[in-house]
């Protein structure tokens, strides 16, 4: 019935769930997620009379979220940026951090062993500069192994967090289905269920890229990554973390699938967030570091090694290694089912890379790619001990037979820099004297000079053996008195017995040359020098970098990744706050629009009340008229 | 538009937390000194700052090198002026001995003081640097090179000698070879050597030569045969005859681009010998003039030739000290020169390091203020807005 009173109830209760709305609002108004509440006040149908329609009084219909489902995506997807670019920043700059000190890195180290090298030459015999070197030595190797071991902690790390993402994702994945069960079943307008799963959502977009898609029942589909379905409906799929194909300290992303033992690695499909922030540091800047390290304790090893090999130490024996590094690993992917096995040693240093390779059986012929770029990669040889296959600086060789499809994961220097060590002990057995010393007959009557001869072959059975040049005439020489006449041409190569050494000027005829063993000769320090050159010529990248060279790139290469990843990491923030103001702005509560509100309801409140008490008096009116006082 | 209260709020603590590691960045950068603290900061700066470093340690490992060679070099000099200064008593020793009115005696007297010349040179010879190694050993430098026996002096050292490295591109000889120095000196006048057959019974003496010619000298040891004292014949060691003719005192005998003078009266059957020139060493020169005086039938032809013949050896030795010395002087000139070149550029890439990594103190500073300057704004405007709300306004 259209009247006074009835008309000023509803009112009333209109205004008072309003004001609860407006209490709710005022509550949550810190609660993250909270999206503000707005009473829909409609008008009750009239009631119709004679002389037309009166209104009914007010009712509220429903009680409507603020919310946009667009601001909502834009900011998720700058979410998912920021979080990226800073978890890849974070991690990177650790690298970066321990890369930069100028006062103890790599390069330092490097010259100063250098410097220990120039100090032994000034007077080989002092007992002291030999110590030294060895010190300088142990020291350079303590700074690769740190970097070597802090590399792997970092490693760890990463492979930590990413356990811990994944179990993150998990949890969230299982409440958003839970919420969509709650919402499809009559729960569809339920506010606060809404809000929560908006807020789950807003949460994942933190650990990885999410796409949302809303079905007619109004439950919710994530998709993460590449578009991989992480909730469907009221099921949650479980990511897990299972053992890489070829490392099993290396963690790849998994999904779990109903009905099936395996796992399905989705490591490729995983993007955004902090676990693809994760996944991209470890492989473009983790992995690299380590085998750009590598590469550089190989080539350290390499030159001081064969230069060591190729002189005499103090005591007239021949030089031992003085430095060890790792060895190529070659590990087997986890679903091979042949049962071949893979060996690989470096064969040629200046060769390497700091990549790594997939060795792949493919229907019995063997296929070499580069891991990073995905080129194939030309291989000599058979893959026989006998005839190794060569490519990229390594020799690998193939035992027992594989079946088709089986791949194995080779590393050249993955595992250098944490192998790099010092193996001698005494400065006495470094290798400072050439191993042979060239000399001209002081008889000879002619302007003949031969130039200092350098072993080119240490491991030459006649190598300290004395060889004469003889000249039969001043433009022909025998070697050794007997065999082939050599045609002279002056400054041309004249090479044998593992050495090689050059004449010039103008023979006379039985003018003669001796090649000998360097022994006795103590104060020698050409084999010295021969090391400090080979320190710092080419001899990485193809004769293209030098060994500080090397570092020095590693270093501003780590660098720049940083650099750049904190820049992005920067410009995303500031469009992430941006995302968020607007999302804000429109869902988030203003206590003073409240407050106004507040005062709205309640003189609305107060001015159905009097209606209610002028209903009351009208009564009051009409009863005491009709009453008789008899 | 509309402002939530949380968002509000929110964005203002993220502003001034922004803030915060900004002043802590600044504060970090004074406090250290160093604004270039990772290659992140600028990748480019710091891989040339490594570099500089590198370089600047090798310049001053160089000049430590130069510094240890040079005290060598100088002990050096030292030896060989030691050495000329011997070599010159003993020359005026060997004039002194051409005197035909001596005595026996006394020319062995003259014999006895060049002994003691002798083994001066020898201790010369084997001084020892600042490392304790022999200056003139060559590079077997911890064993005595030379050694002498009554009067026979022999080498033990090595003919090459080490190197030492004084700037990025120079490498220059630590020392000189004992056999370079003492013992591979030019004989006779360089080309060929003179000298008196020793059963001669006449009294001509033959000069140390000139050559004429050189392109026509033929490296041969001749013998000029008088087959009386006026007719002569010169053989080669085949047998063939070269040249031969008449003489007369003083007479000149040329042949093959060379030619001597022989003084004197030889007899019949006198024969001089004319052998290619090799190598003498300086302590020989002197031994051979020795045992010459010490004989006590030699006469004054053979000692004249042999006092001419020592003369000019000892002359091509105490050259050949110079010329070493000459080379040593440059060798420490050089040393002078990288030193000064090492320490310019020293500085100019230490002060290159210094631009590239370090803190301009008066730009961050000025930074620092600007920053805590908005840093106190933010803090004061938030305290005040975050008062600001209806609610306090309301009254019941």
């Amino acid at each position: 019935m259209a009247d006074l009173l009835n008309t000023s109830v509803t009112g009333l209760l209109a205004f008072q769930n309003a004001l609860n709305v407006t209490s709710n609002n005022v509550a949550n108004a810190s609660t993250p997620g909270y999206s503000v509440e707005s009473p829909n006040f409609t008008a009750e149908p009239g009631e119709s009379t004679g002389v037309g329609y009166y209104g009914t009084g007010v009712d509220v219909s429903t009680v409507t979220r603020s919310y946009s489902e667009l601001l909502a995506g834009q900011m998720r997807t700058s979410q998912s940026s920021y979080s990226n670019f800073n978890t890849y920043a974070t991690t990177a700059s650790q690298v970066d951090d321990m890369l930069s000190d100028t006062t103890t890195g790599l390069n330092a180290q490097l010259q100063t062993f250098s410097n220990s090298l120039q100090t032994l030459a000034d007077s080989p015999t002092t007992t002291a500069s030999g110590t030294a070197v060895i010190s300088a030595a142990q020291s350079l190797a303590q700074s690769v192994q740190s970097y070597s071991s802090q590399l792997s902690q970092t490693e760890q790390n990463v492979e930590g967090q990413i356990g811990s993402n994944v179990q993150q994702i998990n949890t969230l994945a299982t409440t958003i289905a839970n919420l969509n069960t709650q919402i499809a079943t009559g729960g569809s307008t339920n506010n606060t269920l809404l809000d929560q799963r908006d807020e789950a959502i807003d949460t994942l977009s933190q650990y990885v890229s999410v796409n949302t898609a809303t079905d007619s029942s109004g439950s919710m589909d994530v998709f993460i990554g590449n578009g991989q379905s992480l909730v469907s409906g009221d099921t949650a799929q479980t990511l897990t973390t299972i053992p890489s194909e070829y490392n099993p300290t290396e963690n790849d992303v998994a999904l779990t699938t109903a009905g099936s033992a395996t796992p399905l690695d989705i490591t490729s499909s995983i993007s955004g967030g902090s676990l693809g922030g994760l996944l991209s540091v470890r492989s473009q800047v983790i992995n690299p570091t380590i085998n750009s390290l590598g590469q550089i304790s190989v080539g350290i090893a390499s030159v001081v090694n064969q230069q060591q090999a190729a002189g005499l130490t103090q005591s007239g024996t021949a030089g031992q290694p003085l430095f060890a590094v790792g060895a190529p690993q070659v590990s087997p992917s986890t679903s091979n089912t042949g049962s071949a096995t893979v060996s690989a040693t470096v064969s040629d240093v200046s060769s390497l890379t700091a990549d790594n390779y997939v060795l792949a059986n493919n229907g019995g012929t063997w296929q070499l790619t580069d891991q990073s770029t995905d080129q194939s990669v030309a291989m000599g040889g058979t893959g026989t001990a006998a005839d190794p296959f060569t490519a990229a600086g390594v020799s690998i060789v193939v035992n027992g037979t594989a079946n088709s499809g089986d791949t194995f994961l080779v590393q050249p220097t993955a595992a250098a820099a944490a192998g790099f060590s010092v193996q001698l002990t005494s400065g006495k057995q470094i290798a400072s004297a050439s191993a042979v010393q060239s000399a001209a007959a002081t008889t000879n009557t002619g302007t003949g000079t031969i130039a200092a001869a350098t072993v080119t072959d240490p491991t030459n059975a006649n190598l300290m053996a004395s060889t004469s040049i003889v000249f039969s005439s001043p433009t022909t020489y025998q070697i050794n008195g007997t065999g082939t006449t050599y045609t002279y041409t002056p400054g041309s190569a004249i090479t044998a017995n593992g050495w090689t050494t050059s004449i010039s000027g103008t023979p006379a005829t039985g003018d003669s040359f001796t090649v000998s063993s360097n022994v006795g000769n103590t104060s020698d320090n050409t084999n010295l020098f021969a090391m400090i050159d080979g320190l710092s010529s080419n001899s990485l990248d193809g004769g293209t970098t030098s060994l500080t060279g090397a570092a020095s790139s590693l270093i501003s290469q780590v660098g720049s990744q940083t650099q750049q990843a904190q820049s992005n990491a920067s410009a995303q923030q500031a469009v992430n706050t941006s995302a968020t103001d607007a999302v804000n702005n429109l869902s988030g509560v203003n206590l003073d629009e409240e407050a106004a509100n507040m005062v709205k309801y309640q003189q609305a409140y107060q001015a159905c009340a009097q209606l209610i008490t002028a209903s009351t008096t009208m009564f009051n009116t009409l009863i005491s008229a009709v009453s008789t006082t008899a | 538009m509309r402002v939530s209260t949380l968002g509000f709020q929110t964005e203002a603590t993220q502003q001034m937390q922004t803030l915060d590691a900004e002043i802590s960045q600044t504060q970090s950068d004074l406090s250290t000194g160093i604004s270039l603290q990772n290659a992140a900061d600028n990748p480019a700066a710091m891989s040339e700052v490594n570099n500089l470093d590198a370089q600047i340690s090798a310049s001053q490992q160089y000049q430590t090198n130069g510094t240890t060679l040079n005290s060598n070099l100088e002990i050096e000099e030292q030896s060989l002026s030691d050495a000329t200064t011997t070599m010159q008593s003993a020359r005026d020793l060997a004039v002194q001995s051409n005197d035909a009115s001596l005595t026996s005696a006394q020319r062995q007297n003259i014999a006895t003081q060049l002994s003691s010349l002798l083994s001066q040179l020898v201790s010369t010879a084997n001084s020892t640097d600042t490392d304790g190694n022999y200056v003139f050993g060559g590079e077997t430098n911890t064993s005595i090179p030379f050694s002498q026996n009554g009067s026979s002096v022999s080498y033990n050292g090595s003919n090459s000698v080490s190197q030492v490295q004084i700037s990025p591109n120079q490498r220059v000889s630590s020392s000189d070879s004992g056999a370079s120095v003492f013992m591979n000196i030019p004989g006779g006048n360089g080309t060929f050597t003179t000298a008196v057959g020793a059963s001669n019974t006449g009294t001509a003496s033959i000069d140390t030569g000139t050559v004429t010619d050189a392109a026509d000298w033929v490296p041969d040891t001749y013998t000029i045969t008088f087959t009386d004292p006026t007719d002569y014949t010169v053989t080669n060691t085949a047998g063939t005859t070269v040249a031969s003719g008449t003489y007369t005192s003083p007479g000149t005998i040329a042949f093959d681009g060379i030619s001597t003078t022989i003084s004197g009266t030889p007899a019949a059957g006198d024969t001089f010998t004319v052998a290619p020139a090799g190598t003498a060493s300086a302590f020989s020169t002197i031994s051979n003039l020795i045992t010459t005086l010490n004989n006590p039938d030699a006469t004054s032809a053979q000692i004249s030739s042999e006092v001419g013949t020592t003369l000019e050896q000892m002359d091509a030795a105490v050259s050949n000290f110079s010329n070493v010395s000459a080379s040593v002087g440059a060798r420490i000139n050089s040393i002078t020169a990288a030193n000064t070149t090492a320490t310019a550029s020293q500085t100019a890439m230490t002060t290159q390091v210094t631009n590239l990594q370090d803190t301009d103190y008066a730009a961050a500073t000025t930074q620092l203020s600007t920053e805590e300057l908005a840093l106190q704004a933010a803090q004061e405007s938030y305290a005040s807005i975050a008062k600001l709300s209806l609610f306090n306004y309301l009254q019941s």
